[in-house]
Order: structure tokens, then sequence, then C-alpha cells
């Protein structure tokens, strides 16, 4: 199986797990975010929430890692720039989401 | 060898329609939400400082600016959420016809005001 057809596989499978969990996320987060601090900690930290807060986080930045390097194939020219930002953006992709995950199964009140 | 090909898409040449109108808006969206994503994980690290801290967040969520924020977020994924769905549709050969692919598109614009319309309704239990 050839690269793009891997990238293609992973975009769609990213983007099938990622529609209902923005959803979830979406509707919980305009129900929370006005609240006060002891609401929020325990929303994030309790379960349904903890677990599908970091699952979003890990597809949501591997879905744009991939989309985002598409958007790169497409705009750069010069091939150095162009491995430089994807490296960036997989660098970017990988750090963000494991910092929150591991605060998220850390919070406590 | 310098590659003189186009950029893509090529947004200057071609004539705008709803098709093309909903692809540039999924990308830039698209980019918009990770940035958005950026900032909830940046929103969930400085939960950390404790509760005494967390009052000026408090007060920015709850202005007229962070209330808007919010509405503009769940429009952005109200409307990200609906064109995968679109586009989904595509990947198993269906809405290819010019005409389901302007209602298509057309679903995806609207369909993301009212989604957004009724998630924050929702949420204040006006209904």
């Amino acid at each position: 199986m050839i690269n793009a057809t891997k990238k293609w596989i992973f975009l769609k499978v990213s983007s099938i797990i990622l529609i209902p969990l923005m959803f979830w996320f979406i509707i919980n987060l305009v129900l929370i975010y006005d609240k006060g601090y002891v609401d929020i900690v325990n929303f994030f930290s309790t379960q349904p929430s903890k677990f599908l807060t970091s699952l979003l986080m890990i597809v949501a930045f591997f879905y744009s890692s991939l989309s985002i390097s598409e958007i790169f194939e497409d705009y750069i020219h010069d091939e150095k720039i162009k491995n430089v930002a994807n490296k960036a953006i997989t660098i970017f992709a990988i750090i963000i989401p494991l910092i929150t995950i591991i605060i998220i199964f850390n919070l406590t009140l | 060898m310098s590659n003189e090909n186009p950029l893509s898409p090529h947004i200057q040449i071609y004539s705008w329609n709803i098709s093309l109108l909903i692809s540039i808006s999924r990308r830039i969206i698209g980019v918009i939400n990770i940035a958005a994503l950026t900032l909830i994980c940046l929103w969930i690290v400085l939960l950390l400082l404790g509760e005494e801290n967390y009052e000026y967040i408090k007060f920015f969520l709850q202005s007229f600016l962070g209330k808007f924020l919010i509405l503009g977020l769940t429009w952005s994924f109200s409307f990200q959420i609906l064109s995968e769905i679109r586009h989904l549709f595509w990947d198993f050969g269906y809405g290819f016809e010019l005409i389901t692919s302007k209602i298509t598109g057309l679903i995806v614009i609207f369909g993301s005001i009212v989604l957004t319309i009724l998630i924050y309704l929702s949420s204040k239990q006006i209904f």
C-alpha cells in the first residue's frame, strides 16, 4: 500500500471517530464553560469525560496534522521548508495532547 | 529544478460557487478549530493554577467576548461536523451530482447555523 493511500485511510478513520466526539464535546463545553472552578474540574476529572476528552485530543490533533500537511503540500513549493513545517506540525500534534492528557489524569479537587 | 506549477486550489482563477466556498472554508475552519482546541488545552492546563486564579478566566468566559468566542466555536465545530459527514458520503460514492452537491453544500452552511442555535439554546435549557 502506498503512503498516500495509508494517509487517506488514516484521515477517513479519524474523521469517523472525530464526528461524534466533536459533537459530544461542543455540547458539554457550552454547558460548562461559564461555570465555576469546581464544576469544570469535576467535569474533566470524572469518567466518561476524562476518557472522551483525552480521545478527542489525540484524534483531533492526529487528524489536524494530516490535514495541515495536505495544506502544506498544496501551498509550499520549497521541499526543505515543507519538510520542516511537516515535522513541526507532527511534534506539535504529539506534545499538546500529551501534556493535556497528563494534566487531565492528574486533576483533583 | 524548481517547480513552477501553480498553487492549489486556484481560488483566484475559478468563479465562486457553493462547492468552492465550502472547500476553502473547510480548510480555514479546520485550522481555526485546531487553534481553538489548543486554547482549550491551555484552559485545561490553567486549571492547575487553582480556584482563586481561575476566577480571572471565569470572568473572561462570562463576558460578552467569552460568550461570543464559545458561540463562534460552536458554529465552527458544527460546520466541520457537517462538512465531514458530506465528505464521508462522497467517499462512499454518494452525492457527486451537481444539484446534490449544491444542496448538501447549502445544508452545511445553513445546517451549521441551525445546529449552533440548537446547541446553544439547549445548553441554556430554553427548550
